[in-house]
């Protein structure tokens, strides 16, 4: 797998791991988002993929349903 | 600690009103109190270390306007009380609703009859420092002392986490403190840190206010923002006055479209938008791009500061929170063994409560007959035992349901696994605009409204909850039974009709509550609740052993708020309705008011009754006795006012095809849907009917009651019958959609702060009840030709 590319965070498949590359959106989500650790440079790991998804990122694990409008794009990484 | 109080007051940050409070010596005397609030994230053992801390005495209180609620309690430390304020569990103090303004308003000293607090506890989970972290380096920036709280360091032992506190506190500026909150571990040193920080001893720097109103950063103050925001900032606090808190100046800019800046626009007109938005046009061509810019600051700051004081194993170690989610959150092991424990919970609110609820409906009437006695008829009498007594026990029927619902949510909920039913019902809930946080409020709901609004809680989200919260009265609820019961028992039972009938009205009755409820849902999101969908984020806390003390005082709580708050305004409307049904109680010259003739001829009955049994007079007379009580009680209720308005409104239910009886009996059972059945009682003379007669008759349509309705026949065609199927069906259903139930709307407006929600639910569950009604009558009229 190229490691390079960047992916939305959807695609990602459950069990990988992948460095957050930016989360856009409207303003008051990204910040929310970065208040719970996932912001841009972060790392985490699908747990389940699915709409809502289940992440989990540093020490804890989030669940996430992202509406229309926002993304997260991020880098797999090998781990 | 007066020094820095006065250091404060000459700042200026402090509203005129709080300074006044704060800086005198004898506002502080009198109280005697030092005040340390307490913040958080969610699922760090806040609440526990509340307790831990302050014991048993703990104060609920609510600020005007918003739905969360603050913990107060005492604390005791060498001899010093200070009052403890637990503030909302919360990601940080970045507000963006009303509810998120609780925390920064309490501890800027801006609400309304509190104090500034003289020290912050700042509680952090270990296992996850420095996401827990960033709420603390805002709280930093309060110019509140800031003591942090280290918990659950167990945990993150367990994980292989090891932190170093003292070279934390060093880095950090402030005291650190390593606690176990649930062992009760570490308390003795932290209460002495909260201590020494309130009296102005922090070894560390806060930061040192000048007297021009300016906010002079020391060397140390965290986090460092870049100069060009620092400067922007200071630019804008001066355009905006020095009444305005620096720390609100900063959230203005960096929070987009949040809280501070709605309440700054509101206060000072749109100018402030305008100005805000250059600013941060400036900022993010400086390189400080809004909002991106605070979580890179404050995430790089915390990554200075925790260097070195943390050690992790190269691999994070599977934790059992890893290995019971890999079966719980499961699309398909998890669902089921989530759809097993609601029905548990759901079975047990119905059967566990009923003993209860009818031992406290059998208490009240043996208290009643008790009084009856002694007591000489006339309306005091009437007001205590009809009024006031039904009162009290309409009220009380309610706990075992409340308390029994809570100690399963506060028991899931501890233990960490509500998080997991949420996300595991997110995406149907998803579907009507809602979250997975509505599901159990509304499934709650189809036992009892009350304690499914009061469960309503667990939302943040406001509109979530404002929706959830209007919609959960549509979900058939467990006194809508006894009315289906008699009406099905009564009209769709017996020969000519089909066996599964019975079953399937009762099944769509309950379908109709099931499918409105969801589209009602959407339909108020897309309307009244308009708003920009959140994303939905939820946190999975790990899982843990729940706290028995935790889970009684939540039911304890929950328990008094009900009986407090919503009992008063439950008592009022059934006294109310009391005394439309009590008057006029008739009389006059020649004749006795219905009630002492009525308490005459209950006595010739019990003295027949006693005769009967020593075997001397004829059955036929009791019976006879027994209908002259009946029909003279129904006469007085006739003319009582509330019968007048039954015949006033005939009218309007007329197409529903009801009599003005009906209409009475609708409107009798305003405080509670299953009165209409005791009203229906009265009115058509078959006695005082109790719906659990009706619940527990082996056969309906052989109660006197349903006897009664079969053979009532309308007042101006005596062959035509009142009670066909269609108007049955149309009674049925519009009990399904009303909203006959004053504990609900007491609760709705216990919960909302307005009486605006109540109103609201009461008038658009009317009309659907009324339109559902007139219907299914006019289609059933059609049908049967």
């Amino acid at each position: 797998m190229n490691l390079d590319i960047l992916l939305p965070l959807e695609l990602l498949r459950p069990g990988e791991w992948a460095d957050v590359a930016e989360v856009t959106g409207e303003a008051s989500w990204v910040g929310r988002l970065a208040e719970l650790g996932l912001r841009s440079g972060s790392r985490l790991r699908l747990l389940q993929a699915g709409w809502p998804c289940l992440l989990q990122v540093g020490g804890c694990r989030l669940s996430l349903r992202s509406e229309q409008g926002t993304q997260i794009l991020v880098r797999p990484v090998a781990c | 600690m007066t020094k820095v109080k006065q250091q404060r007051m000459d700042s200026g940050l402090i509203p005129a009103s709080a300074t006044a409070e704060a800086s005198s010596p004898v506002a502080a005397l009198s109280s005697g109190h030092l005040r340390a609030a307490l913040i958080g994230n969610p699922n760090t053992g806040k609440t526990t270390l509340f307790n831990a801390l302050s014991g048993l005495r703990q104060r609920v209180g609510n600020y005007p306007g918003v739905t969360v609620e603050t913990k107060k309690g005492q604390m005791c430390c060498s001899g010093q009380t200070f009052e403890l304020i637990d503030l909302p569990g919360t990601y940080s103090l970045s507000p963006r609703s009303p509810d998120e303004m609780v925390a920064v308003d309490v501890i800027l000293g801006r609400q309304q009859g509190e104090a500034r607090p003289d020290v912050v506890i700042s509680i952090v989970d270990a296992s996850n420092l420095e996401r827990n972290l960033y709420l603390t380096t805002q709280a930093l920036e309060l110019g509140v002392p800031v003591v942090v709280a280290l918990n659950m360091i167990d945990v993150a032992a367990a994980q292989g986490i090891r932190i170093d506190a003292e070279r934390l506190s060093r880095q950090l500026g402030v005291p650190v403190v390593a606690i176990q909150a649930n062992k009760k571990k570490g308390l003795e040193a932290l209460r002495e840190a909260i201590c020494r920080a309130a009296s102005g001893e922090q070894s560390v720097s806060t930061p040192r206010l000048q007297s021009t109103g300016t906010c002079q950063r020391p060397a140390h103050r965290p986090p460092l923002f870049p100069e060009a925001f620092e400067r922007a900032v200071q630019q804008l606090h001066q355009e905006l006055g020095t009444d305005v808190p620096e720390y609100l100046v900063r959230r203005l800019v960096l929070d987009v479209g949040g809280w501070t800046e709605q309440r700054l626009v509101d206060q000072l007109g749109e100018g402030v938008r305008r100005k805000v938005q250059e600013v941060r046009e400036r900022l993010a061509q400086a390189g400080c791009p809004v909002p991106a810019i605070e979580a890179r600051v404050r995430y790089g700051w915390i990554r200075e500061v925790t260097a070195g004081c943390i050690q992790r194993p190269a691999q994070r170690a599977v934790t059992w929170t890893d290995r019971i989610d890999r079966v719980l959150t499961h699309k398909v092991w998890g669902t089921l063994i989530f759809l097993v424990l609601m029905f548990l919970v759901f079975q047990a609110i119905f059967t566990w409560a009923r003993p209860v609820m009818k031992g406290i409906s059998d208490a009240k009437d043996a208290l009643a007959d008790l009084l009856r006695g002694p007591l000489p008829p006339g309306p005091l009498t009437s007001l205590l035992l009809d009024g006031v007594l039904e009162g009290v026990g309409a009220v009380v029927i309610f706990l075992p349901q409340i308390l029994i619902l809570f100690a399963f949510i506060a028991v899931l909920e501890d233990c960490g696994y509500m998080a997991r039913a949420a996300f595991l019902m997110d995406k149907l809930m998803a579907r009507c605009g809602l979250s997975g946080k509505s599901f159990i409020p509304l499934l709650s709901s189809i036992a009892c409204a009350v304690p499914g609004i009061l469960a309503t809680r667990v939302i943040e989200n406001r509109r979530d909850r404002l929706a959830t919260i209007l919609v959960a009265p549509l979900m058939s609820c467990s006194a809508r039974l006894p009315v289906y019961i008699l009406l099905i028992g009564a009209f769709l039972t017996g020969p000519g009709f089909a066996w599964w009938l019975p079953g399937l009205v009762m099944f769509a009755l309950y379908a109709i509550g099931l499918v409105l409820a969801p589209l009602m849902a959407l339909l108020l999101k897309r309307t009244l609740l308009r708003g920009e969908t959140p994303v939905f984020v939820l946190e999975m806390p790990l899982y843990k052993i729940p706290s028995l003390r935790l889970v009684l005082r939540r039911m304890f709580d929950s328990g008094w708020a009900f009986l407090r708050r919503a009992g008063t305004l439950i008592l009022a409307s059934m006294i109310v309705v009391w005394a439309l049904l009590y008057f006029p109680r008739g009389g006059g010259p020649e004749q006795l008011p219905y009630d002492v003739r009525l308490a005459a001829m209950q006595k010739e009955l019990d003295d027949l009754k006693e005769q009967e049994q020593a075997g001397g007079i004829n059955p036929s007379v009791l019976e006879d006795k027994e209908h002259q009580i009946h029909a003279l009680m129904a006469e007085w209720k006739r003319q009582s006012y509330l019968g007048r308005m039954g015949k006033a409104i005939e009218p309007a239910v007329r197409p529903l095809g009801w009599d003005w009886k009906i209409g009475m009996a609708a409107l009798a059972s305003f405080p509670a849907r299953e009165v209409v059945i005791g009203t229906l009682g009265i009115i058509y003379s078959a006695g005082k009917q109790d719906s659990d007669e009706i619940r527990e008759a082996v056969n309906v349509a052989d109660t006197p009651l349903a006897r009664r309705l079969k053979e009532a026949r309308w007042d101006d065609d005596p062959t035509r019958p009142v009670f066909t199927i269609p108007t049955a069906l149309s009674l049925m259903v519009f009990f399904a959609l009303c909203c006959q139930c004053a504990s609900t709307l007491a609760v709705i407006r216990r919960e909302t702060h307005s009486w605006r929600w109540p109103l609201f639910t009461f008038t658009y569950m009317t009309m659907l009840a009324y339109i559902g009604a007139l219907t299914v009558y006019q289609i059933g009229r059609f049908l049967a030709g």
